[in-house]
């Protein structure tokens, strides 16, 4: 298969059901393909069965929160998507905590739908489309 | 018919912004997730509930289940929204993980002295422990090199009965591999008698997984199967049964949990762990 | 060699051999190794002054099932004390002391012969000063089946001024919303008008009371 025609898939990994509706009917509308997980547990197992192109994930979840996901997923053996964090939480210090969990890039919830594809597709490689 | 079809009982009319809300919070709930294709499915099921609770409509119903305290209500949906049937074989890609990336795994870190320790709740009427028995003597070369005790518990005294007399119905050996079958079983006119030498093989013992104290001495596990169990728990429940399991296993060991079971709804003190058979926990090697 | 019938019990292990008094179970819970805490933070519940002593441990804990022992601990003691704790833990900056809190408050709020102490403390969760704070405060009304978390979502969307405190209370109102919500979700959608998440999910939460 040819990687450039295969419809990129997308998890958002957040806890409240009404985010991922939201972000699915933005990235949906954009033509990605996207699943989803309520925890970090559930993203790990899903992650694991199958590789995405992008995670778009929340930090505040139970069971295993954003950071402890993306940790433990950036331990795995295998080809390791970029990460857009998502956090209700202004405060510089998670930002950081993102970037040191491996996250590539982080957003300010609510996130805009123009904002969001930006980062999607420039996180995708496909900045110029 | 197509799968958005109304009910016929307009009195029970579950809308589609119901369904979807409705299915968000059982998905919370209980880690089952319904694909749009099963709406009739699942609107039946609300339906009957609907009737035997009196609640008279969806509206009234789901805040039956939101908001009752005891959670008896969702625990009686979850059971008419699962189908719990049990045979020899079920699921079989977990025995192979079993003998093809688990036991290799264990007996890395064992010595040889050990046993290796299986337990597998609930037992049911015994199809699980008996298939793993079969499962390793016919697909596990190096049993011959190891002892392996297989334990096998469950609340139900008199299904522990059945369990321990070893007689089975056609449809629960359908998946037997014929070879298997003419080994193990003895035709008695229309069922199925399990050989002595397997019914001896499982240890088979009451437990009531929420109560601690029926557990506390249970030790030294490397592999639990507890499949489709953990779904018809309360949190609390759920939460006491991971940290019996805990306690319960060697560090390194695995937790193997249904089909459509995830750790995501219970617990975090596992690893998940992927095979390429199944996905499974593990307690680190490092916890003890 | 092969399969071969064992015994379900194995011998114990010294931390399970003896009943341990109060105070050997409160210096349990400080001890180096891992085991004997978890097992203090099993059997101290039944102590005295257990809620303190187990709250203050989880603010310090590193090993994660001692963690999962103290706040199953927790649920079961179900007393002020260890609801304060717990809420107090919404504080954290760690993450993950910050979710099994919630997780915990959850519980606690969740089951009717053990609601006794968070409703109180969730409503002054959500006039903290803190919006982060009135957001988990918000998490926390998820399973809880008090008659009263409709009203304090209503309260939550009406008069918080943070759009995030909002758009979580939206997201609960999406589940349990009736008419009571009505003019209130029509009302938040005109003060965050620009705001596209607030639209789509007061919009969503409208639909779905409307729809009968």
């Amino acid at each position: 298969m040819k990687r450039g025609l295969v419809v990129k898939r997308i998890l958002i990994v957040d806890d409240a059901a009404t985010v991922r509706m939201y972000h699915r009917g933005i990235l949906e509308s954009a033509g990605y393909t996207v699943d989803e997980a309520l925890n970090g547990i559930e993203a790990l197992e899903k992650a694991l069965e199958t590789p995405f192109d992008l995670l778009l994930v929340d930090i505040n979840m139970p069971r295993l929160d954003g950071f402890g996901f993306l940790k433990e997923l950036r331990r795995q053996p295998m080809p390791q998507p970029p990460a857009i964090m998502v956090s209700t939480e202004a405060e510089a210090r998670d930002e950081v905590a993102a970037y040191r969990a491996g996250a590539s890039c982080y957003l300010l919830k609510p996130v805009r739908p123009s904002q969001l594809l930006a980062h999607a597709r420039l996180m995708l490689g496909e900045a110029n489309k | 018919m197509s799968a958005f079809t109304p009910q016929p009982d307009p009195g029970h009319g579950i809308s589609s912004e119901d369904f979807l809300k409705f299915r968000e919070f059982f998905y919370r709930r209980t880690g089952i997730s319904f694909e749009a294709s099963k709406r009739y499915f699942v609107d039946k099921r609300l339906a009957e509930r609907i009737e035997s609770t009196g609640t008279g409509n969806f509206r009234g119903y789901f805040t039956l289940l939101r908001f009752q305290a005891s959670g008896e209500e969702l625990q009686l949906l979850t059971n008419s929204m699962t189908v719990n049937e049990t045979y020899f074989l079920r699921e079989e890609y977990q025995f192979q993980c079993l003998v093809d990336s688990i036991l290799p795994e264990i007996v890395k870190h064992k010595d040889g002295s050990d046993p290796i320790r299986i337990w597998c709740i609930p037992s049911s009427s015994g199809e699980e422990p008996y298939s793993i028995a079969m499962y390793l003597l016919e697909k596990w070369p190096q049993i011959n090199e190891w002892d392996v005790e297989i334990i096998s518990s469950d609340i139900d005294t008199s299904i522990l009965r059945r369990a321990r007399q070893g007689r089975y119905s056609v449809r629960s050996v359908q998946y037997v591999p014929a070879r298997w079958l003419a080994k193990y079983f003895k035709g008695i006119g229309d069922e199925y008698q399990l050989s002595d030498d397997l019914c001896q093989a499982v240890e088979f013992t009451r437990v009531n997984l929420s109560e601690p104290g029926d557990t506390a001495n249970y030790r030294n596990f490397d592999v639990i199967f507890c499949r489709n169990l953990l779904i018809y728990f309360d949190d609390l429940s759920r939460k006491t049964a991971t940290d019996t399991f805990y306690e319960a296993l060697n560090p390194g060991g695995f937790i193997c949990l249904g089909h459509s079971e995830s750790m995501s709804r219970i617990s975090s003190l596992f690893k998940v762990r992927k095979f390429p058979e199944a996905i499974v926990y593990q307690k680190t090697l490092e916890a003890r | 060699m092969g399969l071969v019938k064992g015994k379900a019990a194995q011998p114990a292990g010294n931390t399970t051999s003896k009943p341990a008094s109060c105070e050997e179970l409160a210096a349990g819970l400080e001890s180096a190794d891992a085991a004997v805490r978890r097992h203090a933070a099993r059997e101290i519940p039944a102590c005295a002054d257990a809620g303190a002593a187990l709250v203050s441990r989880l603010k310090r804990e590193e090993e994660i099932a001692v963690r999962a022992a103290i706040l199953t601990a927790l649920i079961r003691l179900d007393d002020p004390v260890a609801t304060a704790g717990l809420a107090d833990c919404l504080r954290s900056e760690d993450v993950a002391l910050r979710n099994e809190a919630i997780e915990a408050l959850k519980e606690l709020a969740s089951s009717g012969d053990r609601a006794g102490a968070v409703p109180p403390v969730l409503a002054s969760l959500l006039a903290d000063p803190d919006p982060d704070v009135r957001i988990f405060a918000v998490n926390v009304m998820e399973s809880a089946p008090h008659p009263d978390v409709e009203s304090w979502l209503i309260e939550a969307i009406e008069r918080d001024s943070h759009v995030n405190v909002c758009a979580t209370a939206v997201d609960l109102l999406c589940e349990v919303g009736t008419e009571a919500a009505i003019d209130p979700l029509v009302r938040l959608k005109a003060r965050f008008a620009s705001e596209p998440y607030i639209q789509f999910a007061a919009g969503l939460a409208l639909k779905r009371i409307r729809e009968i």
